[in-house]
């Protein structure tokens, strides 16, 4: 296995689980599902189309999400948005990303702590 | 005309549940029309049907999209239960396809219509059959407690006690001690059988096999045989290692069975009378002697290997415990 492989399999391992609290934080303004993908990718999140929308769903169905249909523009299309407890949901996860990296930085400079 | 996104659509539906359809069709479509026009708003290079073509191929399998959408497992047995099934038919397989296997060899040898082909034949179909059905049905059993999240806390929650026991050299395996017993069970089984059932029947006679007379004292020490042997592969199982008085014992067992088996046969004493007469006067006499001398050399066989089998398994691990020490 050369480095690359190793590279991309360890970042797809830090990666995963990042993108459910980049939905929810992007979600703080109503967003539907393509514009999502487009904005997660520009941002350098990698998510493929067929995990993002069930993902959607499922964060909907948990109570995480909102959605509505919006008919004023010439196609309908569902509008997500972060609901009370995905803020919540959110806060937590930020604070524990927060955590992670700090700790990572205490490793990285040789902090015995 | 359907397009390709419609047929898209519908392998999607297909495979959930149709209290969810009507609330996903909208929305699959719309995401294939946003990423659709997404990709031809940045100045069209391609046909039409090309980027749809290529929106659809990123997508991926419906089915796989259709499956992440309902939560469905996309495998037969998962990481929470294969081990368990694993365990289960490496445990089960050992011990029951033997068994049938001599069972029904054994049924066939005793209703003595088949020829050697047949009966081998019919061991081996047999076995196939026990194994691809046990495999079968196991699975299929496991399959369903996957999908129906059923606790299996006890036969697949692992604890340090399933620790497997580091093998003995010399200790008979699972398969071996299920064979001697079957075949001790067997061979048990059919002195007192063939005299129950007197399986010789000639002109609406039935005759037993062995001399009714060996019942003062042969075919009781046959038994009591059995029964040592019997008692003593379950010592040498839980002893987990053949020792020297172990394959003296052994030795001695098999000749006390092997010894006077022969002595019967050779002079004649072991067969019925009664049913040698009845077979005589049939015009069957010239098949006993034959089959006593094949039967003869076959215990002469078995027992010797066996008495040889027992003190090169304790030579084995008398060398393997010194080269152990040192």
């Amino acid at each position: 296995m050369d480095f690359d492989e190793i590279l991309s399999g360890g970042q797809q391992e830090l990666r995963r689980g990042t993108v459910v609290l980049a939905c929810l934080l992007l979600l703080r303004e109503p967003g539907y599902g393509y514009a999502l993908l487009d904005r997660l990718r520009e941002l350098g999140f990698v998510v493929d189309a067929n995990t993002l929308y069930p993902l959607l769903r499922r964060l909907e169905t948990q109570g995480m999400l909102a959605s509505e249909w919006n008919t004023t523009e010439a196609r309908p299309r569902k509008f997500y948005r972060i609901s009370p407890d995905g803020e919540r949901l959110a806060a937590e996860l930020l604070a524990d990303w927060t955590r992670l990296d700090a700790s990572i930085r205490r490793l990285h400079q040789g902090d015995p702590r | 005309m359907s397009t390709l996104t419609d047929r898209y659509v519908w392998g999607v539906l297909r495979a959930v549940p149709e209290t969810q359809r009507a609330d996903l069709e909208p929305e699959i479509r719309a995401l294939i029309a946003d990423a659709v026009e997404a990709r031809t708003a940045g100045g069209a290079t391609e046909p039409d049907d090309a980027v749809e073509r290529s929106v659809l191929t990123e997508l991926g399998d419906p089915e796989a999209l259709a499956a992440r959408y309902t939560d469905r497992r996309l495998y037969l047995i998962g990481p929470r239960y294969y081990l368990a099934w694993k365990r289960f038919l490496l445990t089960i397989l050992p011990i029951i396809v033997p068994l049938s296997v001599i069972s029904v060899m054994g049924a066939k040898a005793i209703g003595g219509e088949s020829s050697i082909g047949e009966i081998v034949g019919n061991g081996v179909w047999v076995g196939f059959m026990v194994t691809t059905q046990l495999a079968f049905w196991f699975t299929v059993a496991f399959v369903l407690i996957e999908r129906q999240d059923l606790s299996l806390e006890d036969a697949g929650g692992w604890t340090p006690d399933r620790l497997p026991a580091v093998p003995v050299p010399g200790r008979p395996s699972i398969v071996e001690l299920a064979l001697s017993v079957a075949g001790l069970v067997f061979a048990a089984g059919f002195i007192v059988w063939q005299q129950v059932a007197a399986p010789i029947i000639i002109g609406g006679q039935s005759y037993p096999i062995f001399d009714p007379a060996l019942w003062s004292f042969w075919l009781p020490w046959f038994l009591a045989v059995v029964a040592l042997e019997l008692v003593f592969t379950g010592v040498t199982y839980v002893a987990a290692r053949w020792t020297w008085p172990f394959a003296v014992v052994n030795a001695v067992l098999a000749l006390a069975f092997g010894v006077p088996a022969v002595w019967l046969i050779t002079t004649g004493q072991l067969w019925n009378p009664a049913a040698a007469d009845a077979l005589k006067a049939a015009g069957f006499d010239g098949a006993i002697a034959p089959a006593g001398t094949i039967i003869a050399i076959t215990i002469v066989v078995i027992t010797a290997w066996d008495s040889v089998d027992g003190f090169v398994r304790a030579w084995r691990t008398s060398r393997s415990v010194s080269a152990g020490r040192a």
